[in-house]
């Protein structure tokens, strides 16, 4: 048996099925898996391919997330090329393994369909989940549709097995509005996969003809050094970001600006900061207010970690407003709205023109961000504008008038 | 960019993700865990009780430990260092070695002299010996006797490379070996073969040749650069008895020896009483029988058998064979006209006294007949030395030798019964040949003009069980050598003691100890937690402990089955000490490298908070 | 491409150390996988197990070892004991990066990433990972069959972090978190998880045993044995710990013996193709529990009625292994007949500094 791609094709697939086919082109050797909605449908999908002789894996029904972390870690200390994926508290259950992978350094890639945490009891998207993990030295990210889900798994292992990098990749997608939600994703020709992604090859792997031992006990002085190494690599990542998102363009025909995507942002006093599936709501109704003469547009965020910092700086220092839609829970926090407005903030506070900040706390427990939302926030931001002052600085979107 | 403009010192460099590379030298220095230690186990072998207590100080555990391993050659190689003949002691030993043995009180000694006699007929049946002589140094030596002692001092000296000519007065060589020991203990044949091996080392036997009377005390002085005097003791002792002189009145060892050499035809009447409870004694009863005698008595002075001066398996075996007891008697007469028909019996006890005469005798008493046709006297035998200047001989009639075994300032050595009487020596053939032995290496010392050495005692013989962990040694019977039955045995010449086959002496020498000495168990090596214990080959004694990294926790010494690991506290110690540098050391190591560092700021501090302002 | 076979190695069992009367350890491989320049406690009973798995596993071999001593003690700031690969995981993992281990070699032997017999993959759990936090991981390789072999090397505590109790810890046991008191006077109230029986009963398809540091032969067969086993297999290891017991340290390994002697550490071993329990290993001799007990500064509190409580204990396991029971140790059950552990005033002492 050995994993068989078919020719280039278009097909109708949701994002769930879309992150299981680039974990099949990218020819992963281990999957670890166990059921949580909504990202349950991706291991569905790769458990059918592996039952069909399509993949050649290690289909691995785990235990619990915590499992499957360690299964992926144990994998990809190996030398294996891992798959995992979780949703909701599943990521949490599996929370102490995170700095352990990004500190062994083992590229493991999971897919996040995000899901509320409990409570409520609900399926519906909340980036909570992944968001909470963000300073664990993973590379993270939102796709907004399944074509984009496709390209992000391809790239984030090609991303993080370069041994300039060597960092496990959480690829985030919404619950529902991305994972289950079918479009249109061309899937490559065999070769142009083979032509962007190496195999892996972890420098130092557990081989037993070449004996080294992860992970051992440090003197406390030898700490800094290598979290000063972690820190380095991150920060190095970004470059060979921006190298990577280059090639696929070329390979591939589809170009990303691996940081943010503005959308309709030329002449724009006001815009969203967003990740994720929203901007595909967000882009309609600007276009539908850029009709009625407002001068609105959306800035979505591809890559948060590592943050571009001077890229959000730069981009959002054009305007005058900006709505942070927060689609996350930061009870208690800078805003006390999401954490989201933190980083912007952060990154604003040395630009000479800094915009005024919304935080919208919009989109919670995975309800959707309905057309009328859109149109309130915007109307919140053009006050904002005229006033030259945030009225109030974080908005419970749908609760206030 | 938080990272830019970072430097990590190259003291503080670490490898990637810590992964840290498979041990290096340079790595495990860093924990020295050595210094943790206050006890340090060391290997220091001891003397096994067995070769303590054998008279030659065979390397028994040494060849027990060889046959172990099926290297024969290898242990009768071993063997053949102390012992000329051991095809001869494995039969006929007393094996105080046994008597010495742990294992005895663990379940049953080892039956060392039948591994030993499994060797000594190894050694026989071998084309060649193992054994050469010496490169020739052109020292004429004269060894008088020809029995264990100067077997003994005549294979040592050939192996010095000395010519040695031995000079033997009965018509064959051996000895006490031939005319002393019966044929169906020492079948004739297995001693010739170790005649046969002297000579084959280039030994000139001289037979027929009388010191005293075919060669002078001078002659021995003026032709031989020294020689070694083992005459025995020749002599049988009388009982003071009326009548001794009859016919029908035999000697122990004479009547062993006319048999043994064939110097004359013995004849035994039917009813035949043997006279003493020794070893000699039963030899001479258990010959009678195969001599023809139909009832054979033997009369001690000794209250019971377990009283009696000989060993006890020897007992058991004649008792078995239907020699008759009678205890607590002594023979005043020899009654009968002219020839025995009966004796006189008197009560008897030990008297304890020591001199001359320590048996009382209640001639009050009334005195009792027994009937016999021939009576074997049996109660020792002194020395016949007529010929040697009174100067060396002492009260007791044997030869005056100082510790050395040697007769003055001359170059004339003495070994065997013929010093060992009065010595408090056992007379055992094992104890002459290893008295044969050292007076060989001494007088090889005066003659190559070095200084004589003392016979050392060991210090420390290992008998407590408790230096020892038993609970590797499950009880294990012992193999116990076939013996010819009884009543077949009382008739003929052929050994009653049965070889061990080749399983049955592995088997045996498989139950040793090796009390106190180390034989590559590899316990020590499988235990220790570290593992700091090494090896390159698995070899006695090659174990080696890394001092640098034994924490001192003593499971190897705990689990030594032999108990030859020790522990020595750390302070009788100059050598191997650890004193390291650690990762912990504050001056050293990488906290040293810090330290300086921290140092420096502290001295640039005062300038800087200058240059700030 | 066709997908290659996996090859696996078959190690050769061990003979015994006794030929009939003779002691003399088998030959050994010569490979160390394990070496000096560890800071384990000296005697350290887990150490002594880590070095003779190691010895009989060999050089192709990757060691997993999740948080415990064996990871703390011995993996010290960037240098390490292991001449094989070596990995740390998490306390909760034992099972499942060993899992990950295993499915990776699978996969790469498989599809021609890697070229090679099939490693030796070995887990090396503490009782605390093994137990308790990493019980479920652990049941979730065996449950998958894995090709590997997770050992519990059990101390009877969290040693590692200071003498804490865990489910395996021994009913009487002191512990920093199970102290003796006037309320508690036994210490520890709960009886030991019967984590093997457990791992047998829940994995039959699984080559499962009890070993101890005090049977190095049997417990190097057993390695082998879980390691040729096509498939999970689990072995419990009685490590005795000398801090956490509280005994002089040359007597690690007599520990190993008394153990099992005693009753209190059945030896067997799950027959995967019979279904069925082995109980014929039999020890030299049976002893009352006392004898163990009197050693460990632990047990240094125990009254006569908690002595008798664990001989009932003990005798509950002979009759398990279908063992008769000889009259002292049935008169051994009965408080009436014993004496409290003499040294309670010591045993208060010793609580304080562990």
């Amino acid at each position: 048996m050995a994993t068989v791609l078919g020719k280039k094709k278009t097909v109708r697939i949701n994002g769930c099925v879309a992150a299981a086919q680039a974990a099949k082109y990218a020819d992963v050797d281990v999957i670890a898996a166990y059921p949580i909605r909504p990202y349950t449908a991706t291991m569905m999908a790769l458990a059918q391919m592996v039952a069909n002789g399509e993949l050649d894996a290690e289909y691995i029904v785990a235990d619990s997330e915590h499992s499957q972390l360690s299964i992926a870690h144990g994998a990809s200390s190996s030398g294996a090329r891992v798959f995992t994926g979780s949703s909701g508290v599943g990521v949490h259950f599996a929370f102490e393994l995170y700095s352990p992978i990004s500190g062994s350094r083992m590229p493991v890639q999971m897919m996040i369909a995000d899901r509320t945490l409990d409570p409520p009891g609900d399926f519906g998207s909340e980036h909570t989940d992944a968001l909470a993990t963000r300073d664990m030295g993973w590379l993270m990210g939102w796709s907004c549709d399944a074509q984009e889900a496709f390209d992000n798994h391809l790239m984030g292992y090609r991303i993080g097995e370069d041994p300039r990098v060597l960092l496990p990749q959480m690829v985030c997608q919404d619950g529902f509005f991305v994972s289950h939600i079918t479009s249109e994703v061309d899937l490559p020709d065999p070769g142009q996969v083979k032509e962007f992604l190496p195999p892996y090859k972890h420098p130092y792997p557990l081989d037993p003809r070449h004996p080294v031992s992860h992970g051992p006990q440090i003197m406390p002085e030898q700490g800094p050094p290598l979290q000063l190494e972690r820190a380095r690599a991150m920060e190095g990542s970004m470059p060979v970001i921006e190298e990577i998102h280059e090639e696929f363009a070329k390979i591939f025909g589809r170009r990303y600006d691996p940081w943010i995507e503005e959308f309709m942002t030329d002449d724009a006093d006001v815009v969203f900061f967003l990740q994720g599936a929203h901007a595909v709501t967000g882009r309609y109704a600007i276009r539908h207010m850029r009709e009625r003469g407002a001068k609105v547009g959306l800035v979505r965020l591809r890559t948060f970690r590592p943050y571009p910092t001077d890229r959000v700086r730069e981009v959002l220092s054009k305007f005058k407003v900006v709505g942070v839609i927060e689609t996350n829970m930061g009870l208690g926090s800078v805003s006390s709205g999401g954490s989201l407005y933190a980083e912007v903030c952060g990154a604003l506070y040395e630009s000479d023109r800094r915009p005024l900040v919304h935080s919208f706390m919009a989109g919670m427990g995975g309800e959707a961000i309905v057309l009328k939302e859109f149109y309130w926030m915007t109307q919140k931001m053009l006050e904002a504008q005229k006033r030259g002052k945030i009225e109030k600085r974080t908005h419970w979107v749908g609760f206030e008038d | 960019m938080s990272t830019q403009g970072t430097h990590i010192p190259d003291w503080l460099q670490v490898p990637f993700a810590g992964i840290t590379p498979a041990p290096s030298q340079k790595g495990q220095d860093l924990f020295p865990t050595g210094n943790w230690r206050a006890i340090r186990p060391v290997y220091r072998d001891k003397m096994p009780p067995c070769n303590n207590g054998c008279g030659a100080n065979e390397k028994i555990q040494g060849y027990l430990d060889l046959v172990k391993r099926g290297k024969y050659l290898d242990a009768y190689a071993l063997i053949k260092e102390d012992m000329p003949f051991p095809s001869i002691t494995g039969r006929v030993c007393y094996h105080p070695c046994e008597q010495a043995c742990n294992r005895g009180q663990h379940d049953e000694a080892i039956s060392i002299r039948a591994v030993e006699r499994f060797l000594g007929d190894f050694g026989q049946a071998l084309p060649r010996d193992v054994v050469r002589a010496g490169p020739p140094n052109g020292k004429k030596i004269a060894v008088v006797g020809s029995g264990p002692a100067g077997h003994s001092a005549a294979y040592q000296l050939a192996r010095l490379g000395y010519e040695v000519t031995i000079l033997e007065k009965s018509p064959k060589a051996g000895g006490l070996n031939r005319g002393g020991i019966p044929d169906w203990v020492l079948p004739r044949d297995v001693l010739d073969r170790e005649i046969e091996r002297l000579v084959e080392l280039g030994i000139t036997i001289k037979t027929n040749t009388e010191v005293g009377k075919d060669v002078t005390w001078d002659d021995l002085k003026r032709n031989y650069d020294a020689c070694v005097l083992a005459v025995g003791l020749t002599e049988p002792n009388s009982v003071r008895a009326e009548g001794e002189d009859k016919n029908g009145v035999l000697y122990g060892l004479p009547f062993l020896r006319d048999i043994g050499m064939g110097t004359s035809r013995v004849t035994l009447g039917p009813r035949v009483v043997v006279i003493g409870g020794g070893n000699t004694a039963i030899d001479c009863a258990r010959e009678a029988f195969r001599q023809g005698a139909q009832e054979v008595t033997m009369i001690t002075v000794e209250g019971n058998a377990g009283e009696m001066p000989c060993v006890p398996e020897d007992l058991h075996d004649m008792l078995e064979e239907g020699v008759e007891l009678l205890h607590e008697r002594a023979m005043t007469a020899v009654l009968g006209n002219g020839k025995v028909e009966a004796l006189q019996l008197h009560p008897a006890r030990f008297s304890g006294a020591i001199n001359a005469s320590p048996i009382a005798v209640d001639r009050a008493a009334p005195a009792e007949r027994f009937a016999a046709d021939t009576v074997i006297i049996a109660v020792g035998q002194h020395a016949s030395l007529k010929w040697l200047p009174d100067q060396f001989k002492t009260e007791r009639g044997t030869i005056r030798v100082d510790r050395f075994g040697r007769l003055g300032e001359t170059n004339v050595f003495a070994a065997g019964d013929i010093v060992q009487a009065g010595s408090g020596q056992p007379l055992m053939v094992v104890n002459a040949v290893g008295d044969g032995k050292r007076v060989a290496f001494n007088l090889d010392k005066v003659l190559s003009a070095e200084p004589l050495q003392p016979r050392t005692i060991p210090l420390d013989v290992v008998t407590d069980l408790g230096r020892m962990n038993m609970t590797y040694f499950p009880h294990f019977p012992r193999v116990q050598q076939a013996l010819l039955p009884p009543t077949s045995r009382r008739r003929t010449q052929d050994e009653v003691i049965q070889a061990f086959t080749e399983e049955q002496a592995v088997e045996e020498a498989n139950r040793c100890f090796s009390c106190g000495t180390c034989n590559a168990c590899d316990n020590c090596y499988l235990v220790c937690p570290e593992p700091c214990i090494v090896r390159s080959v698995r070899s006695n004694g090659l174990y080696k402990i890394l001092v640098d990294y034994c924490k001192g926790c003593r499971v190897c010494i705990e689990e030594c089955p032999t108990g030859c690991l020790e522990g020595v506290p750390e302070l009788d110690f100059d050598t191997g000490v650890v004193r390291m540098d650690t990762a912990f050391a504050i001056t050293q190591g990488l906290h040293g490298r810090q330290a300086e560092e921290l140092r420096r700021v502290a001295d640039q501090a005062a300038k800087d908070i200058e240059h700030w302002r | 491409m066709p997908a290659i076979e996996v090859q696996r190695q078959m190690l050769p069992l061990l003979n015994s150390p006794n030929q009939g009367a003779r002691f003399y350890n088998p030959d050994l491989p010569e490979t160390e996988p394990f070496v000096p320049g560890h800071r384990t406690c000296a005697g350290c009973g887990p150490s002594i197990q880590y070095r003779m798995t190691s010895k009989a596993s060999g050089d192709n071999t990757i060691l997993v070892g999740p948080t415990g001593c064996m990871y703390v003690a011995n993996s010290s700031y960037l240098c390490t004991p292991y001449n094989v690969p070596w990995a740390h995981t998490q306390i909760g993992s034992a099972g499942s990066f060993t899992a990950g281990v295993a499915a990776a070699y699978e996969a790469m032997i498989r599809k021609g990433k890697w070229k090679g017999a099939y490693p030796n993959i070995i887990c090396e759990a503490g009782d605390g990972s093994a137990s308790d936090i990493g019980l479920a991981s652990i049941s979730g390789a065996l449950y998958r069959n894995h090709d590997c072999l997770i050992i519990c090397y059990d101390n009877e505590q969290y040693a590692n972090t200071g003498i804490q109790a865990s489910s395996r810890t021994p009913y009487g046991g002191m512990t920093t978190f199970s102290p003796p008191g006037p309320m508690i006077p036994e210490a520890k109230k709960l009886f030991p998880k019967d984590l093997a029986r457990m791992m047998a009963a829940g994995h039959p398809h699984c080559y499962v045993a009890t070993a101890s540091v005090g049977y190095p032969i049997d417990l190097m067969n057993k390695v082998r044995k879980g390691l040729n086993h096509k498939g999970a297999a689990y072995l419990m290891v009685y490590t005795p710990c000398q801090k956490g017991f509280v005994y002089e340290t040359p007597r690690s390994i007599d520990l190993g013996r008394l153990v099992v002697e005693c009753g209190l550490y059945p030896m067997w071993e799950w027959n995967p193709e019979q279904r069925e329990f082995d109980y014929s290993f039999r020890p030299a001799s049976m002893r009352p529990v006392s004898e163990y007990l009197k050693l460990q500064g632990r047990f240094g509190h125990l009254q006569a009625e908690h002595i008798a409580t664990l001989q009932r204990f003990a005798n509950q396991q002979w009759h398990m292994m279908g063992v008769e029971l000889p009259e002292p140790l049935i008169r051994a059950a009965d408080a009436k007949n014993l004496a409290a552990m003499a040294s309670a005033e010591a045993a208060a002492v010793v609580a304080q500094t562990v």
